[in-house]
């Protein structure tokens, strides 16, 4: 398959080892990955790279998981991307805001790696 | 550390407001006592002027007054110290205890995040490894990785359910008041339990009183009291045994038992059942957190919940619930 008819998927979490075992499991299904540490190394290569879906953390270094959802939202460039969060906080309201800015989907760590999969295959599928 | 240190925060808040409540008026009494005695005063030297035939002097009176009023404001000036020295206190405690909030917050996130994330990366590497992403492995390493797996299992409910009890003692969690059925509820329950039902063989008798039993509750959380107690039932009953739930309104309340065939309960150790860590059996799967949290669900719903075992009868739980939660005080 050719590089250019791969989905590109952007990481953007901070706990490296959970970024590297993402990318393994990703990589399994054909996904070219990117990973960014802190929210605005992401944001930055969400301008960059051209990625057909963001895996993003909540809880981040330099700003956090909703600073770099509202700034996609606001950039023309990147608003359509979606965005599938996995974030460790259970807070309902958390999960409110972030389908109030559009996500994708919202899931919980730790989460099941097959739901997952199945997730990212149905948002990369409507696209 | 000092035992001092150790003192709960409602400790501390008890013993402000207890000496808010006794020390002050007990000076302002004082005082008051102390103003009502000057007329005594007067009268007793006028008796003792009368009898003794002394001249009675305006003077004399006028320091017996004074000397009383100079008593009195000094009571009532140390009442007012103290009721601003306690009031300073509370003001204080009601700060620190706004900021005991923000770092039970913050414990939960951080206990969240740095242990959930943990996890995750354990959880996707072993799936990783078990379906064959990262090379071929053999029977025996499948069965160690899968063994590995339940553990993670078990450690994601154990903090999920740390983290429930954190939220809930600490008052982090608020109570919606919602309109629900307790039959829909219980029937989407036992179809999610259906499975476990069946595994070991366990036959379930319901028996339910009244159409529709309305009543006002969170409807999460009494899913989750449902889904413990059913749980817990399946988890005691041994294979071909029986659940018997009843359901049925008591007044302004709706009352609900779940019998299970299992072993009996011994009197010494049915009133720990509902603490924390308390499991009656360690063979059995489980956190031993899910009837501490059943009850603190229950009780922030002005709820009661209690058990009762007895020997040919198995082990009863009743939940007794407000059918109206709005008309109970929080």
């Amino acid at each position: 398959m050719a590089e250019e008819t791969l989905k590109k998927i952007l990481i953007i979490e901070d706990e490296q080892e959970l970024v590297l075992s993402l990318a393994t499991l990703l990589k399994s299904r054909k996904y070219l990955t990117v990973a960014a540490y802190d929210s605005l190394y992401g944001i930055s290569l969400a301008h960059q790279e051209n990625v057909d879906l963001i895996i993003l953390d909540l809880g981040l270094p330099a700003g956090g998981g909703f600073y770099v959802l509202e700034n996609l939202r606001k950039s023309i460039k990147t608003n359509t991307i979606p965005v599938l969060v996995l974030t460790a906080r259970t807070e309902k309201e958390l999960e409110e805001k972030a389908l109030k800015l559009g996500v994708a989907a919202y899931m919980h760590k730790p989460f099941d790696p097959e739901e997952l999969l199945s997730r990212i295959s149905e948002i990369l599928t409507d696209k | 550390m000092k035992n001092q240190e150790r003192i709960s925060d409602n400790k501390r808040l008890d013993l402000v407001l207890q000496e808010l409540k006794e020390n002050p008026y007990r000076k302002f009494r004082l005082a008051f006592y102390l103003m009502s005695i000057i007329p005594f005063l007067v009268f007793l030297y006028l008796l003792v002027a009368r009898f003794f035939t002394i001249k009675i002097l305006m003077g004399d009176i006028g320091l017996i007054m004074f000397i009383s009023i100079f008593i009195s404001l000094c009571g009532f000036y140390v009442g007012y110290s103290i009721i601003k020295n306690i009031l300073n206190k509370v003001i204080i405690y009601a700060s620190e205890a706004k900021h005991s909030d923000q770092l039970k917050s913050t414990f939960v996130a951080s206990v969240s995040h740095e242990l959930k994330n943990p996890l995750s990366a354990i959880k996707t590497n072993l799936f990783n490894m078990l379906t064959g992403l990262v090379g071929n492995i053999n029977e025996e390493q499948k069965n160690i990785l899968q063994l590995c797996q339940n553990v993670i299992e078990r450690m994601t409910y154990l903090i999920n359910d740390l983290l429930d009890l954190h939220k809930i003692e600490a008052g982090m969690i608020e109570t919606k008041r919602v309109l629900c059925n307790f039959i829909e509820i219980l029937e989407k329950q036992i179809k999610e339990l259906e499975a476990m039902f069946n595994k070991k063989y366990i036959k379930l008798v319901k028996e339910i009183q009244g159409d529709d039993l309305l009543f006002w509750a969170d409807d999460e959380k009494i899913t989750r009291v449902i889904n413990n107690l059913l749980s817990n039932a399946i988890k005691y009953t041994p294979e071909g045994g029986s659940v018997i739930l009843k359901i049925y309104p008591a007044g302004e309340f709706v009352k609900l038992e779940c019998v299970n065939t299992g072993s009996v309960i011994p009197p010494d150790k049915i009133n720990k059942l509902f603490n924390k860590f308390e499991r009656l059996d360690s063979t059995k799967e489980g956190t031993g957190l899910g009837l501490a949290i059943t009850k603190d669900i229950v009780e922030m719903h002005k709820g009661k919940i209690w058990a009762e075992s007895e020997s040919g009868e198995g082990t009863k739980f009743i939940i007794v619930l407000p059918r109206d939660l709005r008309t109970k005080k929080r």
